[in-house]
């Protein structure tokens, strides 16, 4: 009970609030108990009923060997025995690792730099705001033929390379499985560039002018005000981005899945978590047990990962 | 501070607990209703039932609305409603339908569905329940329905399909080979593979994909034993095989995409003219057509290589769940779509082949009218009266990704051929076994 | 600063080149005559034939307007319901002081963590139980309020500076007055984005709404779009039509929408 409610503190604490706010000044007033409370049954409402309620089905089922359509009884641990003797497992887990740390931190500086460079009202820019956002509305389809196209062994990127002579023999992006899992993340980070962006954006609007003009006063350079005015604003933010696009990274589906295919690469080599998770478990005769228990692993990974954020967060307020 | 903390935590908990108590833990029991073999149904056609079909509409919904309303007019008070579910999540839609116990009346499911189906009690013995419709269809189709291990069969074929394989004429040129005489075995295959790679310094492949397990059957390799419960294509014919793959990989001739690639995905090779042999449908034809014209040019049209003188055979079939609450129309109804002379109608309308005894004797099926569609229509049609269904129908998702990753393995020399057929085997008949 | 403005062009076109990429193959997909390839090495980029009688098509061969109709009504009631709830709860979240606020957040917080695919089934039994299956109700429920949104929400309330909601608590307003009134306002740049991502990720949810609904006459526009894909041929400039149809009002409410996440035009505090 106790090391729950630590959990939940630090939890919480994951996206951090700016010293101003932490005891907000709402607490002077009188304020009756459920006030809070009922600005928060909506959405509680709807996370505990359609989220985590269903949730709770496969933790239980992960203790089962149930298949898709039903059948199955208790076995205890059996699945994650199972998972620890799981070649694949390990696989899965590693390259998810893999993929936070190559796309988190172009998540968190590129969108930034991009909101940066579109934040000023210039001629055109509504055009290239839009333009910025579209890899993020594409279907993923169409974005996994492009990028086939564009990295295959005889694709546009080979060819012109080949054409510069820079090389005699095509780079292997699709074939190789280290290439493979670098193409995946760059499309990953190519489609989340608008999307983050947009909420760096948001941001921006809230950035304290009278700070700027300060600073502007006192003949502070556009670079200085970045670093000491726009940057520190917004470090709630970058936090706030490298936590969802690390979650977002972790269980990492459709980009591996579209450029190594359904068996996740040259021998599964490239297979993510949710990868594997899918084929486990999919198909009238998926293993429902085994695909529930993986899920119970990405989760309390997930959790730790969060967690990890954290304390290093924390760490590096000292 | 709050006046009355402890009437919160109160509720909370309650919550809490609510929540957990509620979770039955879906997905465990369930299917032990044991109701598929009660015998002959018999019973009043009529009432309500709901037909799902797979991605038919829009081009085929006439077809489809005409025996409905034909149906509704011979058999007074039936409803019939008709589902089509798009593509795209088809077995998704089927698997929540089915763990809900809530499928359509009538399905159309192919065999692989129909066997986990079956095996959970969940569709309606056929053989029992329409003791008379056997003899209304072609062995080949009826027989992939009756599924190991399990009683009777399972579903009403429907359509099936067998598809020549497809070449590129124009890539044969390039590189010197014959493109009027394709290669018509195994051997000329790998002949003919090696050349186009050397001639082209291995900017031409033959092939798009690794090979699948009905290729294993088409080869001639025994793919399970006799009664159903083992898996052996690691037999010596399988490791031959698989060591055939592996030397048109070393030379270029299986394109190194191959090694992650899907069957769409080398569809779509062969289609932007990267890999010169792909084996297909008779529809396939139509598509290349639309989406290839240049491709449609110089396509040849060849019979599919096999050592067993058998083609692959594709079946659709239509299945009444064992849960439907009106098993006599559903019966009577899945029965009167796939009669003789609606398949026949369908087949008019599409490269597919009817499943129902004596339609291939029409003479629709023998004379080509001079059009590439005819052609393949013939061709295919000819190979269709020996067909055999090279799936097994215990051969299921997990399985094929499998094989696919241990063939990449073995393509890059990670494992011998005998290795990656050794583990796959092991690993597939686990998969069975559970 | 006039260099800094051309350096700004230059940066734009290069940004630009790398992201219009699929758009563009699909518009020209869409355009693309009959007698044209799709496949091909290299990819045609330009139609040759330009036609626009593929969307006449795509209307043709799906009742493409009734499942926008249904798609719409979904996406509408997920923003609006989006909004307001995740304003509700990321405002509480931020800016009140009670007991449980933590675990609250915590709640939010894992929810994110849930896989969707481990849960589908079990929310389609919870769906049935409720008899709400077969309803788009069932289709906008699950992520009617999403832990996403009050998580951004909440960090908009944070960033808003403490000294005006003090004044307003002075003069007496009380907590839904003092939302309203002050914090609202002040978090639209957010609100917007809120929308348009609610907008968006109902606008192409597939599978859900396709495991949920049973009836093809509710069916939203990705699973009517999807009807494309036939079984025996499909036509890729049909799919790539129909595809442009689904992302224009995409498109347009983000130009409609982009004005919002920026400063006041002009009143840039950060200048070149």
């Amino acid at each position: 009970m106790q090391q729950a409610a630590g959990r939940v503190k630090v939890a919480a604490e994951v996206v951090r609030e700016p010293a101003d706010v932490r005891r907000p000044a709402v607490r002077i007033v009188q304020q009756r108990w459920f006030t809070p409370w009922l600005f928060l049954l909506p959405g509680l409402a709807v996370v505990l009923g359609f989220n985590l309620f269903p949730f709770l089905n496969t933790v239980v089922l992960a203790f089962t060997n149930a298949k898709v359509l039903g059948g199955g009884h208790f076995t205890g641990a059996d699945n994650f025995v199972r998972m620890v003797h799981d070649p694949a497992f390990w696989t899965a887990v590693g390259n998810s690792a893999l993929y936070i740390v190559g796309v988190v931190p172009p998540l968190v500086i590129l969108p930034l730099l991009l909101a940066l460079l579109v934040e000023r009202k210039l001629p055109g820019i509504t055009f290239f705001r839009t333009a910025f956002f579209t890899p993020v509305i594409a279907s993923i389809v169409v974005v996994g033929l492009i990028w086939t196209w564009l990295l295959d062994s005889r694709g546009l990127v080979n060819d012109v390379l080949r054409a510069l002579g820079v090389l005699t023999t095509p780079i292997p992006f699709l074939t190789d499985e280290w290439l493979l899992l670098v193409s995946a993340m760059l499309v990953t980070v190519w489609k989340g560039l608008g999307y983050y962006m947009i909420i760096y954006l948001a941001a921006l609007g809230t950035v304290s002018k009278d700070l700027h003009e300060a600073a502007q006063v006192d003949g502070a350079g556009w670079w200085r005000r970045l670093w000491s005015v726009t940057l520190p604003a917004l470090r709630p933010t970058m936090v706030l981005v490298a936590v969802l696009s690390a979650v977002s990274a972790f269980r990492v589906f459709s980009e591996v899945y579209l450029l190594a295919g359904p068996a996740g690469g040259p021998g599964g080599a490239d297979t993510s978590l949710v990868m594997l998770i899918q084929q486990v478990g999919t198909g009238l005769s998926g293993d429902l047990g085994y695909s529930s228990a993986l899920s119970v692993v990405l989760f309390v990974l997930t959790l730790g990962l969060l967690l990890l954020t954290n304390r290093l967060n924390r760490k590096e307020d000292l | 501070m709050p006046t009355n903390p402890l009437s919160r935590r109160g509720f909370l908990l309650a919550a809490a607990a609510t929540t957990a108590l509620g979770v039955t833990g879906c997905g465990l029991g369930g299917g032990t209703e044991d109701n598929a073999d009660t015998g002959p149904v018999t019973g009043d056609v009529t009432g309500e039932i709901k037909f799902q079909t797979w991605a038919l509409k829009p081009k085929y919904t006439d077809y489809i609305n005409g025996m409905i309303t034909a149906f509704q007019q011979q058999h007074n008070g039936v409803k019939i409603t008709w589902i089509d579910q798009p593509a795209d999540g088809y077995l998704q839609k089927v698997t929540a339908d089915a763990a809900a116990g809530n499928l359509p009346d009538v399905i159309n499911v192919p065999p692989d569905l129909s066997y986990p189906l079956a095996r959970k009690k969940l569709l309606l013995n056929i053989e029992t329940a329409a003791p008379d419709a056997k003899k209304d269809y072609v062995d080949g189709g009826w027989a992939a329905y009756a599924l190991p291990g399990q009683p009777g069969s399972y579903g009403f074929p429907w359509y099936l399909n067998t598809g020549p394989t497809f070449y590129n004429k124009a890539l044969f040129r390039q590189v010197g080979l014959d493109a009027e005489h394709p290669p018509t075995s195994y051997a000329e295959l790998e002949a003919a593979a090696l050349v186009m790679a050397q001639r082209s310094n291995k900017q031409i492949a033959m092939l798009g994909l690794t090979p699948v397990i009905a290729d294993f059957g088409l080869y001639g390799v025994k793919v399970m034993n006799d009664d159903g419960s083992k898996f052996t294509f690691n037999e010596a014919k399988g490791v031959e095989f698989v060591e055939m793959y592996k030397r048109l990989f070393d030379a270029g001739a299986l394109i190194p995409e191959a090694l992650s690639a899907t069957y769409t995905g080398a569809g779509t090779k062969f289609m932007n003219q990267q890999i010169a042999w792909a084996p297909g449908s008779a529809y396939d034809l139509q598509n290349f057509k639309t989406n290839a014209p240049s491709l449609y040019a110089n396509v040849g049209i060849t019979k599919t290589i096999t050592s067993t003188g058998k083609a692959n055979l594709y079946v659709q079939g239509l299945s009444v769940p064992s849960a439907s609450k009106n098993k006599p129309t559903a019966l009577a109804f899945a029965r009167f779509v796939t009669n003789a002379q609606n398949q026949m109608a369908f087949a008019k309308l599409t490269a597919i082949f009817p499943s129902t005894k004596g339609s291939m004797q029409d003479p629709y099926f023998a004379q080509d009218g001079g059009t590439d569609e005819g052609r393949v229509r013939v061709a295919a049609a000819k190979q269709l009266d020996t067909a055999v269904n090279y799936t097994p129908v215990q051969w299921s998702e997990q399985m094929t990704t499998l094989l696919q990753q241990k063939m990449s393995d073995a393509m890059q020399g990670k494992a011998t051929p005998k290795q990656a057929l050794d583990d796959t085997v092991a690993q597939c008949n686990k998969l069975l076994a559970g | 600063m006039r260099g800094g403005t051309v350096g700004r062009y230059v940066l734009l076109l290069l940004v630009l080149a790398i992201t219009v990429g699929p758009f563009l193959w699909q518009l020209s997909t869409s355009l693309k005559g009959v007698t044209e390839d799709i496949y091909s090495t290299p990819p045609q980029l330009f139609p040759q034939h330009p036609t626009p009688g593929n969307y006449a098509r795509v209307a043709d061969a799906v009742p493409i307007w009734s499942f926008a109709l249904n798609s719409l009504l979904v996406a509408v009631t997920n923003v609006v319901a989006n909004c307001l709830g995740a304003a509700m709860a990321g405002y509480a979240l931020a800016r009140l002081r009670f007991r449980g606020r933590t675990a609250a957040l915590t709640v939010f917080l894992t929810s994110l963590l849930v896989p969707f695919e481990a849960i589908m089934v079990a929310l389609f039994l919870v769906m049935r139980s409720l008899h709400l299956n077969n309803t788009l109700a069932a289709v906008v429920l699950p992520g009617s309020i999403a832990a996403l949104n009050v998580l951004l929400m909440r960090n908009a309330f944070l960033a808003l500076p403490s000294a005006v909601e003090e004044a307003a608590i002075i003069d007496g307003a009380n907590v839904w007055q003092r939302f309203t009134r002050i914090a609202l306002p002040s978090a639209r740049g957010t609100i917007v984005v809120v929308a348009v991502f609610s907008f968006m990720f109902s606008w192409d949810d597939f599978l859900w709404p396709l495991i949920v609904l049973s009836d093809p006459a509710k069916y939203t526009l990705t699973i009517g779009l999807s009807y494309l894909q036939g079984t025996f041929v499909n036509d890729q400039r049909l799919v790539a039509a129909g595809t442009m149809i689904a992302v224009a009002p995409l498109v347009l409410l983000f130009v409609a929408a982009q004005k919002y996440f920026f400063r006041g035009v002009g009143e840039g505090a950060v200048k070149g």
